[in-house]
């Protein structure tokens, strides 16, 4: 029983419980996230056996010498303004309407949310053979309908590629924004609404002064949720335009990746990577404050 | 609770019918019943697109309208894709790493879970932030560095050297999701299983695992779809195309043969089907998954 001894406090069996999960986060996502804070400062292009410390060299040329730098800010701000306006609106317009009593909703739910569960990488494939200027849905269906002067090369125009990239994520995430606010309905409380229209409220009134406000913490989740999923946007950019034409829909996340492991500069691709990552524990650290008052709160 | 929540909507939906049918047709639900429905076929459009695509040679892309149905099949569209697009092994790889991936993380995920939710340390709420700071931060701004360690740890191009990262990226909702499963268990059911001599690990398998049954097949269906549409970590850490998953190998054949419409389009069928496939069995625990951590956390 030597074994049993060795894990016989609750406290060490809890330790080995905890070990595995704890030491593969430790070193696969928590190392990394100290390492980019580290390579930001330093001068190494992934090959030489010695990194060198810069000091703040990378910010400098990032801040002030990278033009591409500042179209990725530009694009990144424009990105998440329209994530957090157009998913949840269409989102909770949409699960406003499931909530009624309504034939084969449970098919209507399950169709706006299968994209939620395509690889990004596919949406992107096949977002990209729709938009092509020459078979493409888009085009087919402009010129089927006499249109087709309106036709566009939806993603080799610098002027709109970014908003065309942008229709497909709409399409992609605006089932999962759905999906939490048909939740949060879930717990607006049935008897107050009956109540509303007892007393002669109209429809419009009930979800003004009954359904919005008992949303209110769903209506939080869902955008920081998107605010933080759009920082994160890469795959469907990697996968539609690479950035491209001419550096137009460059973000964040992508030209922190270009620079690291496209050209090798990993000093500078770790200072941008930084500066996303304040942006966005800018915005999760309030939230997680905020989510922690209101459990402690509920308990 | 998940499981309740679910028997719940059921017995909604049974009584929505009976309602259906006893009371007289109001005209703003049909009108909202026709607009969902539009809604639900534009976005149904993109994927009977590309599936009708699939379908149809190169000739008939070409000249029938986007949403003409196929004339005959044409078959040669997915076994060419198959062939071209190294399909053999970029399946191979993703099933293999997803099998290994998923049910491993939902295990170290659950015993972590279990040890902070039912075993007092003292820094119990210390580490629970630590643990959910993770789900909030993008790996997208630590690919570089991920790359780094991987590779000074002789693992690029090997399972193992993405399991590692897909593993420590998974941990964080998980527990999230189980710790607050594991918490509502009270207290003391624990603590007289512990005096009748139980260990931890047998509470934990024998108590705390089967009552979470519902929970973790939640998670474990949606940590199966994460896993096989990950994209961006295995770019960095597998370069050998022999190693490549779907998605990477998608990627590919997208650059190589984007004027072969068909075999594309075909290729992108094959890649998205077995998430399809998974997601239309599983649906209600796709929905029961997401929203107890996010809405009721």
């Amino acid at each position: 029983m030597s074994q049993m001894s060795l894990f016989k406090s609750a406290r060490s069996q809890g330790i080995v419980l905890l070990a595995p999960a704890i030491g593969i986060y430790s070193l696969f996502a928590i190392w990394p996230l100290i390492d980019v804070a580290i390579l930001s400062f330093q001068d190494w292009n992934g090959i030489k056996p010695h990194r060198e410390w810069v000091g703040l060299e990378n910010y400098k040329h990032i801040l002030f010498n990278d033009p591409v730098f500042w179209v990725s800010v530009k694009n990144t701000v424009i990105w998440t303004i329209l994530s957090v306006i157009f998913p949840p609106v269409l989102g909770l317009m949409l699960a406003l309407g499931l909530n009624q009593k309504l034939f084969g909703r449970a098919s209507l739910r399950a169709i706006y949310y299968l994209p939620v569960i395509i690889a990004p990488i596919a949406v992107a494939t096949m977002w990209r053979w729709m938009y092509d200027p020459f078979f493409g849905l888009f085009t087919q269906m402009l010129a089927s309908l006499g249109l087709g002067s309106l036709t566009q090369d939806w993603l080799g125009d610098k002027d709109i590629a970014l908003y065309s990239i942008f229709v497909a994520y709409i399409w992609q995430t605006v089932g999962f924004s759905m999906v939490l606010f048909l939740a949060g309905l879930q717990g607006v409380d049935r008897s107050l609404i009956d109540a509303a229209r007892i007393d002669g409220a109209n429809r419009r009134e009930v979800f003004k002064y009954v359904t919005l406000p008992a949303l209110r913490p769903t209506i939080t989740i869902v955008l920081v949720l998107s605010t933080i999923s759009s920082l994160k946007a890469f795959d469907i950019v990697y996968g539609m335009t690479g950035g491209g034409p001419a550096q137009s829909t460059q973000m964040l996340a992508l030209w922190a990746f270009t620079q690291s492991m496209g050209i090798f500069d990993f000093g500078r691709g770790s200072a941008v990577s930084v500066v996303l990552l304040v942006i966005t524990l800018a915005i999760v650290v309030p939230y997680m404050r905020w989510s922690q008052a209101r459990e402690e709160a509920s308990r | 609770m998940t499981l309740a929540a679910s028997q719940d909507t059921i017995s909604q939906v049974t009584t929505d019918q009976n309602e259906l049918i006893r009371k007289p047709r109001d005209p703003v639900l049909i009108g909202l019943w026709i607009s969902l429905f539009i809604v639900a076929v534009i976005w149904l459009a993109p994927v009977v697109f590309i599936t009708f695509t699939a379908m149809k040679s190169d000739g008939e892309i070409l000249t029938s309208a986007a949403f003409a149905l196929p004339s005959t099949i044409e078959w040669a569209n997915f076994t060419k894709a198959w062939a071209k697009g190294n399909f053999n092994e970029t399946f191979f790889n993703s099933t293999f790493i997803t099998v290994i991936k998923v049910p491993l993380g939902l295990a170290i995920s659950a015993m972590a879970a279990y040890a902070l939710a039912q075993i007092r340390f003292g820094w119990n709420k210390a580490l629970l932030v630590f643990v959910l700071f993770g789900a909030m931060i993008p790996f997208q701004v630590m690919l570089a560095p991920l790359f780094t360690l991987v590779n000074s740890l002789d693992l690029i191009d090997t399972y193992p050297g993405v399991i590692l990262p897909y593993l420590a990226f998974g941990v964080p909702y998980q527990v999230f999701i189980l710790h607050g499963f594991f918490r509502a268990v009270p207290k003391e059911l624990t603590e007289a299983a512990l005096i009748d001599g139980a260990t931890h690990f047998t509470i934990f398998r024998r108590i705390f695992l089967p009552v979470s049954l519902p929970v973790l097949a939640a998670l474990l269906i949606l940590d199966f779809v994460a896993t096989w549409n990950e994209f961006a970590m295995a770019l960095v850490l597998l370069q050998d195309k022999h190693m490549w998953t779907l998605p990477l190998g998608l990627m590919s054949f997208q650059g190589q043969f984007s004027n072969k419409y068909g075999e594309l389009n075909a290729a992108i069928v094959m890649t998205v089907l077995p998430a399809t496939i998974v997601y239309l069995i599983f649906q209600r625990y796709f929905v029961s998954g997401l929203t107890s951590g996010a809405v009721k956390g």
